[in-house]
């Protein structure tokens, strides 16, 4: 690994940092897409930027452009007051339009402008090391660098001073305005520092994997854990192993390493979405199935203490009654045996005495349907439990 | 060239008949669709499907190695659905909300085009060039097989939208009713969604993958503006989009250097933003002229009813009073006397006034009835 590579993985990882701060408070806030219209709407705060710094990592370029995206915050806000649309319309209207004329401003004036769009939506990570920061002739490092650790450092200082503020904001406004936390400021700081983050990160990494870094990892601890300090952990440790193996991968294809670190983040969120222990789709689906089987399982049991008769409770006549289907029958039936609630006699089913006394309580759960009761029962009883 | 040139070429010049049409069916079918996707609060379901759409074209390219644009769009339009559907399963069986999912998909399906872009640029196969076309688009390549295609897809989507217009409508605007009538709302939805992706995928060679969000909302968001009703609403969107794409293509051409799909996303927002302004019974002009005319209404009523308590302990009520006893704490101004004047309510005489017959009966209905409002 020579210095050039390990500058590269420097600087993806702090930009992963970087964005993943700002972006778990913006998944959590519901704001996910804001991230995607401020990466967005801030070309034109570059392009004019531009125009009067005449150098793309001056820091009045990033306060320009960062600017914008509050503009574009406010303008979306202005939007939704008026009531004429909805919210998600508002973003919609607000960011296209602000690209567009970033995008002609760029075409009418693209003999002055070293600017390209494509390395605005992309970036290139593979040249942030050759250009570097010179004080007083000593080299310091990439600019990029710098730029993304300063911009870093302030993150993690609001981060640490208003950390109170923005859990209790994030989850219970309410109750954050009534202690007296302007809810203004604390969204408009968050803001600001999504769009600065935005601004400093995509000179090197690009709009879209800004945006990537903003949602993915916080998206992915999200569906880990419900704990806000372990969230961000989470989510950071994603994002940096995302940007140094998404290096790696983009190192042995020949392709955009951007586009490879959000490839990475794709993969894992593929796995965790999958696999993930309680809100991956596979857990969810199975909770699914032993939730039908637990409603099945009380259906038949009210059954079967409604009828006394012979013919009602043979095992044939159940399927055909209640119309299940022969597996699902089976299944129920076995796990009602396996939980002593039946007893099956030359075909016939009846409850026992433990299978009467759950019933009752079940219908009484149902008569007054209190959450409280199905909790005790479930653990009086439960089932899949042992 | 400019505009007048542009308008006496477009019906003999090909290229220039080409774009115009496209880009005008273009608008049209995108503005009908957004009807349903600003409606059903999807408005950002265009941004992350057109974003989507990316690693499709990609993957076909690498598949076929040939740069047809059936094959590409056909590629998009799988990838596109792909990603509509997985935002769904996101949505639904884990809790992340919406406008997650949506930036995910966005986000982590363009990353991975961009990643196979990039790939493919490193390939020594010639073909690989103009495919970031996709990316913002160029009405410039339209060719009269794709405008062919889009009217194809216009009128396909006009057919379907008409044969279960009522569906459509019940499932917009009531989506349990619906499912207690019967209808498979899956399929439904699903339909619906599936002809918003293709007029995405569409929309990608000659807008981009970027802008193309805007095409499918603006038109619908201008539209809404103007009428509370469904199928009003769809035409007018259509028109609007039609005419965003014609205008911009129009105005693309005149000028040099103007890509057309930011300038049509450009003209389709001047819609939007006059539409949010001057529309009659909804934009924020008339709505700001009603507020003033309501506050001044409200403080005439003041000033009446301010009178009329001062008239009350008089026998005479057509005693006259002196001006002076008005202030602006009862809304009273100059303008307002004298509207109340015009309105022979009051009778001015020098420096003082007094209420005529009318006015006395105006002001005690008015508290009346404003008492009654109350209630």
């Amino acid at each position: 690994m020579n210095s050039a590579q390990i500058e590269i993985q420097l600087i993806a990882s702090l930009v992963a940092i970087a964005c993943t701060i700002p972006g778990t408070f913006l998944v959590l806030r519901k704001m996910a897409m804001i991230s995607d219209a401020i990466s967005h709407s801030i070309l034109p705060g570059i392009v004019i930027g531009f125009f009067i710094t005449h150098n793309l990592n001056s820091p009045l370029l990033i306060l320009f452009a960062a600017f914008t995206g509050i503009i574009t915050v406010i303008l979306v806000e202005y939007i939704q007051k008026t009531g004429l649309v909805k919210e998600d319309t508002a973003i919609g209207l607000v960011f296209p339009a602000l690209f567009s004329i970033g995008v002609i401003l760029i075409a009418k004036n693209a003999n002055d402008v070293h600017l390209d769009v494509d390395a605005v939506l992309l970036g290139e990570l593979a040249f942030a090391p050759f250009d570097r920061l010179l004080i007083s002739g000593v080299d310091v490092g990439p600019k990029a660098l710098w730029i993304i650790g300063v911009i870093l450092l302030i993150t993690i200082t609001l981060l640490i001073a208003f950390f109170k503020e923005l859990k209790v904001s994030t989850f219970d406004a309410g109750l954050a305005a009534s202690l007296g936390f302007s809810p203004a400021i604390i969204h408009y700081g968050l803001m600001s520092v999504a769009s600065v983050t935005t601004v400093g990160a995509f000179d090197a990494v690009g709009a879209i994997l800004v945006v990537a870094l903003m949602i993915a990892p916080a998206a992915i601890a999200y569906l880990l854990t419900t704990d806000l300090k372990r969230m961000l952990a989470l989510a950071i440790s994603f994002g940096v192993l995302s940007a140094i193996s998404g290096y790696w991968f983009a190192h042995w294809l020949d392709a955009s390493i951007a586009g490879s670190i959000t490839t990475m983040l794709g993969l894992i969120f593929l796995l965790v979405y999958l696999f993930a222990p309680s809100k991956g789709i596979i857990a969810v689906m199975y909770r699914e199935k032993q939730q039908r089987t637990e409603v099945s399982l009380l259906t038949f049991l009210l059954h079967l203490k409604n009828h006394n008769e012979f013919e009602e409770r043979h095992v044939n006549h159940l399927r055909e009654h209640i119309n299940w289907q022969k597996v699902r029958a089976k299944t129920v039936l076995e796990l009602a045996t396996k939980n002593n609630m039946i007893i099956v006699e030359n075909n016939i089913v009846s409850l026992t005495k433990k299978g009467d006394k759950f019933t009752s309580k079940a219908i009484d759960y149902i008569i007054t349907n209190e959450d409280a009761q199905i909790e005790d029962m479930k653990d009086d009883f439960f089932l899949f439990r042992g | 060239m400019d505009i007048q040139d542009y308008f006496s070429l477009v019906f003999s010049d090909y290229t220039l008949r080409t774009i115009t049409l496209g880009t005008a069916i273009l608008g049209a079918v995108t503005g009908m669709l957004g009807s349903f996707a600003v409606l059903r609060k999807q408005s950002l379901l265009g941004d992350a499907i057109s974003h989507a759409a990316l690693p499709g074209i990609a993957i076909a390219f690498l598949i076929t190695g040939a740069k047809d644009s059936n094959t590409l769009l056909l590629g998009a339009l799988v990838s596109g659905l792909i990603g509509t559907f997985w935002i769904r399963g996101i949505v639904k069986k884990t809790h992340l909300k919406s406008d997650t999912a949506l930036g995910l998909i966005l986000s982590l399906f363009f990353g991975f085009g961009m990643l196979l872009l990039t790939f493919i640029q490193k390939q020594p196969n010639a073909n690989q060039a103009g495919l970031d076309k996709y990316l913002f688009g160029q009405a410039a390549t339209l060719v009269e097989s794709d405008v062919w295609l889009m009217a194809i897809v216009t009128g396909l989507c006009l057919f379907v939208l008409l044969l279960f217009w009522k569906e459509f409508k019940i499932l917009l605007f009531d989506a349990d009713y619906t499912k207690t009538l019967g209808f498979n709302t899956k399929i439904i939805d699903i339909l619906i969604t599936s002809f918003i992706v293709l007029a995405i995928v569409l929309g990608l060679q000659t807008v981009g993958v970027v802008l193309m969000s805007a095409m499918l909302l603006a038109p619908a968001a201008a539209a809404r503006q103007w009428t509370n009703s469904l199928s009003t609403m769809v035409f007018l969107a259509a028109v609007f989009g039609a005419f965003s794409g014609v205008f911009g293509t129009a105005i693309s051409a005149s000028q040099t250097n103007l890509s057309t799909g930011p300038v049509i996303v450009l003209v389709a927002s001047v819609f939007v933003f006059f539409s949010f302004v001057f529309s009659p019974s909804r934009g924020l002009l008339f709505k700001h002229i009603r507020v003033i005319k309501n506050r001044r209404d409200l403080e005439l009523h003041k000033t009446l009813s301010f009178m009329y308590h001062i008239a009350e302990t008089h026998d005479n009520i057509s005693h006259p009073h002196a001006i002076k006893l008005l202030n602006n704490f009862q809304g009273y101004t100059k303008s307002t006397l004298q509207k109340l004047v015009e309105k022979d309510y009051v009778k001015l005489e020098g420096k003082m006034w007094r209420l005529t017959e009318t006015g006395f009966n105006t002001a005690a209905n008015l508290y009346t009835k404003q008492s009654t409002d109350d209630e």
